[in-house]
């Protein structure tokens, strides 16, 4: 199945041609966001990260469909302009 | 409030300076009891009900320009030293605080300034720079640097006063009176580019006579602490927890430009005039290659890392020179590349700090000019995506054409001017890079901010929600909002809010070993609350209703691809949003 896969910033790969800021990924059916980091090797924690799915926030037990388009964002959440109300 | 008086040792310290701009006098004033628990934003909103007639025109002799350091101003605590700057705002008609880093605040602070309010207009025409110091006030002709930009200005003020002054001053677009005109301060390295940007308060400076203000705190001390020891263990918890958040090692690196990327990935990157909310040239003006360029560039002079205030930490500011040596921007921002390369289909790094050269040294917004040019392109005066073309449309506003005039008063002016309804602004004021049919709770921000459209008062875009859902975003707009406006009354930049937010301890620690206050954590929502409820009751004095608080009609019509989303957040709970 396959997908693309947008990294942002110190997530971007580096490779002799330069960093990567795209991948087109071969996954297997039924895999999930949260299998997608451990493949690539994101070791960042979970709360340290956006994961979007075709333009939605989506939880990291997401199951990935065939073309769906992933970026992975480092985005703490810090002051309270990131949280608003929502964690209040 | 009664818990936030101030001392006796803080009220001997802190004066409000007032200057007649036609009289050239100064006179010193006892810090009013209302006016001593506030700072930054909350205080420009205060003197602006109290002081300001509401239905004074912007441009005349009873408006005044007010500059206010934030409550934590005056330390060098990590991003702690910015400063308000305000009046009623030519753009919107409304209250207006626009804050900037720089030198500015710290020497302020120095002077024991509580407030700094300029009133009044000279008799006769002309140009002068006004000198503050311990000894008082004095206007010196300036006439000779009419017509000059900020970057041709700075130098000679700097020989005549001092190399470590600070300087407030204005471009050829403030003397103009446009309302996209801002006020560049100096940066620690003495380059005028920590612009005030929003709102026209150039203008307003124009309009006095001022073409500089010099700030000359040699001499002064840092305000008092009442605690010093407390105070001393606040700084430290707060910079070690600035310091341990990750988003600072990002920003550090990668500056604000980070975000092209991440709005891209929404569908809510300003392209074509707001007509799409991604742009197919995103790579070349994306942070990752921004750092690549000013990587490869260093031999001539670029930097990934540069502090606008000295005792900065983060340094999310950067030094970028283009591939010809001749344009040197400090810095390039996440806002101009989206309002003046993605929304004007612009796709090299160098043709945007070109233009963010220019604009800078006009003196004028580069948020506002970007819409402004957006709109001219919608409009057939420029093709999207022809730099050349968009530079010479700015080189019009430096010679002062009818067409240039219309373009410096930003993009409300220009849509109707030019005869184009898809016009992104709020109360006047331009969006910025943020669409906010695809990130709803800016949106919110923007429609109901008592500023006009600006995401300094309230972005969400990093909140942990479905941008694209109406629901929630009130509520996370509104925890923004008051966020945000306690930051500005604080004088820190929103990136210290990492600080802030990793440790909640942090901003009572600080206020009340320095005050002697006894705040809590519910203390900055408090400050930035009664901000936004000041602000909004001189709005009404002068005339806004809700009809005021919405978003451009065609924002809830016209779909924004990639979603095809429209703005559909209902108007009733947008009419609600400070009732708690």
């Amino acid at each position: 199945m396959q997908i693309t896969v947008h990294l942002h910033t110190v997530l971007q790969m580096p490779t002799p041609e330069g960093l990567r800021s795209r991948l087109d990924m071969d996954v297997p059916v039924n895999s999930t966001v949260r299998a997608l980091l451990a493949r690539l090797e994101i070791s960042l924690p979970l709360e340290a990260l956006l994961l979007v799915v075709n333009g939605r926030l989506a939880p990291p037990d997401y199951i990935l469909h065939e073309n769906d388009t992933v970026h992975l964002m480092p985005a703490i959440s810090g002051g309270s302009e990131f949280t608003g109300e929502v964690s209040s | 409030m009664s818990n936030r008086t101030m001392s006796a040792e803080h009220r001997q310290f802190f004066s409000v300076w007032r200057v007649n701009a036609r009289s050239q006098t100064l006179s010193k004033e006892p810090v009013p009891a209302a006016w001593q628990p506030l700072g930054g934003r909350a205080l420009l909103a205060r003197i602006l009900v109290d002081d300001v007639a509401t239905t004074c025109d912007p441009l005349g002799p009873h408006n005044k320009l007010i500059f206010a350091p934030g409550l934590l101003v005056g330390h060098t605590l990590s991003s702690c030293d910015r400063i308000s700057i305000g009046a009623k705002s030519p753009l919107t008609g409304g209250a207006k605080e626009s804050n900037a880093g720089g030198r500015t605040g710290m020497q302020i602070a120095l002077l024991g300034m509580k407030a700094l309010i300029i009133e009044g207009q000279p008799d006769e025409p002309g140009w002068w720079a006004l000198h503050l110091s311990a000894s008082g006030a004095r206007f010196d002709r300036a006439d000779e640097l009419a017509g000059l930009g900020v970057y041709a200005a700075a130098p000679p003020l700097l020989e005549k006063y001092g190399e470590k002054v600070a300087i407030a001053l204005i471009g050829p677009g403030g003397e103009m009176k446009l309302a996209g005109a801002g006020i560049q301060n100096l940066d620690k390295d003495k380059v005028p580019s920590r612009i005030a940007a929003r709102g026209g308060l150039g203008a307003v400076m124009g309009s006095k006579g001022l073409k500089a203000i010099v700030f000359d705190g040699s001499g002064g001390e840092k305000p008092p602490l009442t605690d010093a020891d407390g105070f001393k263990q606040a700084r430290k918890a707060y910079t070690k927890a600035l310091m341990g958040h990750p988003q600072t090692a990002i920003y550090k690196e990668y500056g604000t430009a980070a975000i092209a990327r991440m709005a891209h990935a929404f569908g809510a990157l300003p392209t074509r005039n707001f007509s799409q909310g991604q742009f197919e040239g995103l790579e070349a003006i994306s942070a990752e290659t921004l750092r690549q360029t000013l990587l490869d560039g260093s031999d001539k002079g670029c930097e990934t890392s540069h502090a606008c205030m000295a005792g900065c930490t983060i340094q999310s500011s950067n030094i970028y020179v283009s591939i010809d040596g001749d344009t040197k921007v400090s810095p390039l921002e996440y806002e101009t590349i989206g309002l003046m390369g993605s929304n004007l289909a612009i796709d090299a790094l160098d043709d945007i700090a070109r233009l963010n050269y220019e604009v800078n040294d006009l003196g004028l917004d580069t948020i506002e000019i970007g819409a402004a040019l957006g709109v001219a392109a919608e409009a057939g005066l420029m093709a999207f995506g022809d730099a050349k073309r968009a530079l010479e449309l700015v080189q019009e506003i430096r010679q002062g054409t009818p067409l240039g005039r219309v373009l410096g008063n930003g993009a409300a002016v220009t849509g109707p001017v030019l005869g184009v309804t898809r016009v992104p602004v709020v109360k006047g004021q331009a969006l910025s890079a943020y669409d906010p049919r695809a990130i709803k709770g800016t949106g919110v921000t923007y429609a109901t901010s008592p500023q006009g459209a600006d995401h300094t008062c309230g972005l969400t875009i990093r909140a942990k929600v479905d941008h694209l859902s109406p629901e929630g975003q009130v509520a996370l707009s509104r925890g923004a909002q008051y966020a945000m406006a306690g930051y500005d009354s604080l004088g820190a930049c929103i990136f210290a809010g990492f600080g802030f937010g990793a440790d909640p301890q942090v901003v009572p620690a600080l206020l009340n070993s320095r005050y002697g206050w006894a705040v809590d954590e519910g203390f900055l929502r408090q400050l930035g609350k009664e901000s936004v409820q000041l602000e909004r009751e001189f709005n009404r004095r002068a005339g806004f209703t809700a009809a005021d608080d919405r978003l451009p009609e065609w924002m809830t019509q016209e779909p924004l691809p990639p979603h095809n989303a429209v703005f559909d957040v209902p108007e009733a709970e947008m009419d609600s949003i400070f009732e708690e």
